[in-house]
């Protein structure tokens, strides 16, 4: 197994912070009186598209909608499985009226549209990611407890017709599973336990043979909030010991700052929906 | 203690899911049963776990919500479903059944208590209130419980003391130190005491055969009897053997057969019937000891249910059987201690009408008659096998040692 063989995130789906403000404060990292840079959140965001086309990964664009604002964070829109996509639940409300608009966009785009029961909340790629062990059959890791449900994950698993495993997220920074936990190829990922459970460590541990295991303080600068293009990681920091552990499984490190975007919690990867996962196949 | 039903589902096992929610629950204090399990042969084939949650009431609310978010949800969440009946004692087919265990019901989603806890009855629901009638009872119109949704069973409760729990933990004791057992009844009779409990004592004709009366008419004397149930026979010999001096014919002090004894009982009866009643016969001075005597004296009720194969039958015996549970039902508030003394039709039909919380001890010489109590559902019985009457002076001196 080398560096590389993940079999998706080629194909990638983004929304331009036109209209990108921390209006509310919904993670512990949004304030309100925090200003965002309008100006530099866009050329952070088109910086990022740069880097991710030069990694050999086709952007595909959503247009921005004004009544709401983190539509930016793509990965939340919801999840896709190969030609089905099951838009996200959100638990607060200020977001709620994204699942419409994600609904239609990916009918409207030719996906299949299957929609999780009304009283169940799951927030899409944000909480949940795939990994593929050599040889063996993709599981969809599941974060649960502040945006999503763990019953979503028995919902999910109907739906997609893959293993869902959830994990309980415990730290209320790291209120998604994509903040702890960054699937590499087949052996390795970037994994943070400093979000999980005692049982979501020992879940993690069993599944992921090799992990590059995160500090405190590199999870709390959103290094596993990674988005990897076949052999190219592009992080929102890479700290030396990250990058050179990456660099010597054979990895690319592409250091991309999108601090504006950390005001509202969000890094590279909130920012990017893989189109091309396919967890059933 | 209280039980609630949890299901869980999806891949529990991989995810550790299962394992957590069991280690939640003991770390809560509290405890559970696995009451099913279906294992997904893949890793793709989802489980499923229904799990009982055993904890006092208010520790189990708090736990059942944090379970809820490790997606472990209560099963039961609707409101019984009423039926009203349709004929006098006749049930709604699919009537839920009653167990001796306290038990509440949902109606318009608030648990009530049942008020009355007795086995084999149906529950019925009326003002807001909820309560067991046995099915010749109930009456056309009255609202019955139906199917086994919005109705939970408390387990039994082990908390009052656990010395008690591990005492009674060993149902039936014939290799145990009976001077040690009596010494736990007696414990058992002056905490409920204590507490305002009432003592139910339900006698066999082997009381009087084995030479107990004296002692257990002391006890009734003393107030360590608040009720007394049982049939002709044990008060006829009660009677014979105060009057005549024999138990179906043989001499209570002597052990010996007595010319033409075997009559002795029917005189006994017949001379009571002559009277009116067993109070009345006690009034007039024909009976004037004994603990049918004890019982008129102290004002003690007693109820006599009659059987089939009854003699006479004294004129105080209720022989419509039906009644005659009726009667000992009407009695049993505030029951916390039953004493049953080698009898079998008696302790079976007073172990029906008990409530599981009433801590029963059944004394009687067969160990095959306090298996078949326990197996009748009287699960909260203690069967103790030895000879009654020795049991009952033991327990006397021990009741009456500081008197």
């Amino acid at each position: 197994m080398t560096a590389g063989d993940l079999r998706w995130g080629r194909r990638i789906l983004m929304c331009p912070p036109r209209h990108f403000g921390v209006l509310y404060e919904i993670n512990p990292w949004m304030s309100s009186e925090v200003k965002v840079d309008a100006d530099r959140a866009q050329s952070q965001w088109g910086r990022l598209v740069a880097t991710l086309q030069a990694a050999g990964a086709e952007v595909v664009e959503m247009a921005a909608r004004p009544e709401v604002p983190d539509l930016v964070f793509t990965a939340n829109a919801g999840l896709v499985n190969g030609d089905q996509f099951v838009p996200s639940h959100f638990r607060h409300a200020e977001r709620q009226p994204e699942t419409e608009v994600n609904a239609a966009w990916f009918a409207a785009a030719g996906w299949r549209v299957d929609r999780l029961p009304e009283d169940l909340d799951h927030e899409g790629a944000g909480d949940a990611l795939p990994f593929t062990p050599e040889g063996g059959h993709t599981v969809l890791l599941s974060g649960y407890s502040f945006r999503s449900d763990a019953r979503a994950a028995t919902a999910l698993a109907d739906l997609l017709g893959c293993p869902v495993r959830p994990i309980q997220l415990v730290d209320p920074r790291l209120y998604h599973l994509d903040l702890t936990f960054c699937p590499l190829d087949g052996r390795r990922a970037l994994v943070a336990p400093l979000g999980w459970d005692g049982y979501g460590r020992k879940v993690v541990e069993a599944l992921v043979p090799e992990p590059l295991v995160l500090s405190d303080e590199e999870t709390l600068a959103f290094c596993a909030n990674s988005v990897v293009v076949g052999t190219t990681v592009v992080m929102p920091a890479a700290p030396l010991r990250v990058a050179r552990q990456l660099e010597a499984w054979g990895f690319d490190v592409v250091e991309c700052p999108v601090d504006e975007f950390l005001k509202a919690g969000g890094g590279c990867r909130c920012l990017t929906l893989a189109l091309d996962v396919a967890l059933s196949a | 203690m209280s039980t609630e039903t949890i299901e869980v589902t999806g891949h529990i096992v991989d995810s550790l899911l299962l394992a957590k929610i069991l280690d939640t629950i003991l770390d809560a204090g509290c405890d559970y049963e696995i009451e099913d399990v279906h294992i997904g042969k893949t890793s793709l084939d989802p489980s499923t776990a229904r799990i009982a949650v055993i904890g006092d009431e208010a520790k189990l609310d708090q736990l059942l919500d944090e379970l809820q978010v490790h997606g472990a949800n209560r099963t039961h969440q609707h409101d019984v479903h009423l039926v009203p009946v349709e004929q006098d004692g006749v049930l709604p087919a699919g009537f839920y059944s009653t167990t001796n265990l306290a038990a509440d019901v949902r109606v318009d989603g608030t648990w009530r208590p049942v008020e009355n806890p007795e086995m084999d009855c149906a529950l019925i629901v009326a003002d807001g209130r909820a309560y067991t009638a046995p099915m010749h009872k109930v009456r056309a119109g009255e609202q019955v419980v139906v199917g086994s949704d919005g109705v939970r069973v408390h387990a039994p409760s082990h908390a009052r003391d656990t010395q008690v729990f591990e005492f009674m933990a060993s149902e039936v004791s014939s290799e145990k130190p009976k001077a040690l057992l009596v010494t736990q009844v007696a414990d058992r009779m002056r905490a409920a005491r204590r507490r305002g409990g009432r003592v139910l004592v339900v006698a066999g004709p082997a009381v009087v055969h084995t030479g107990g009366a004296t002692d257990l008419a002391r006890l009734v004397t003393e107030g360590w009897v608040d009720l007394l149930f049982a049939g002709n026979g044990f008060a006829t010999h009660d009677i014979e053997a105060d009057v005549l001096g024999t138990s179906l014919g043989v001499s209570v002090a002597e052990g010996k057969p007595t010319e033409g004894g075997h009559a002795n009982h029917l005189r006994v009866i017949n001379e009571v019937r002559r009277h009116g009643s067993i109070a009345a016969a006690v009034e007039a001075g024909y009976v004037t000891g004994g603990v049918m005597h004890a019982c008129v004296r102290a004002g003690v009720p007693f109820v006599l249910g009659g059987s089939v194969r009854d003699d006479g039958p004294l004129p105080d015996v209720i022989t419509d059987t039906v009644a005659a549970a009726d009667a000992l039902r009407d009695q049993l508030g505030g029951m916390e201690v039953a004493l049953m003394l080698a009898s079998t039709l008696h302790a079976i039909a007073a172990g029906n009408c008990l409530p599981a919380g009433v801590e029963t001890f059944c004394v009687d010489i067969n160990q095959a008659v306090l298996t078949k109590l326990a197996d009748r559902g009287s699960h909260q019985a203690l069967g103790i096998v030895t000879d009654v009457g020795p049991f009952v002076g033991q327990l006397t001196n021990e009741l009456l040692r500081d008197a």
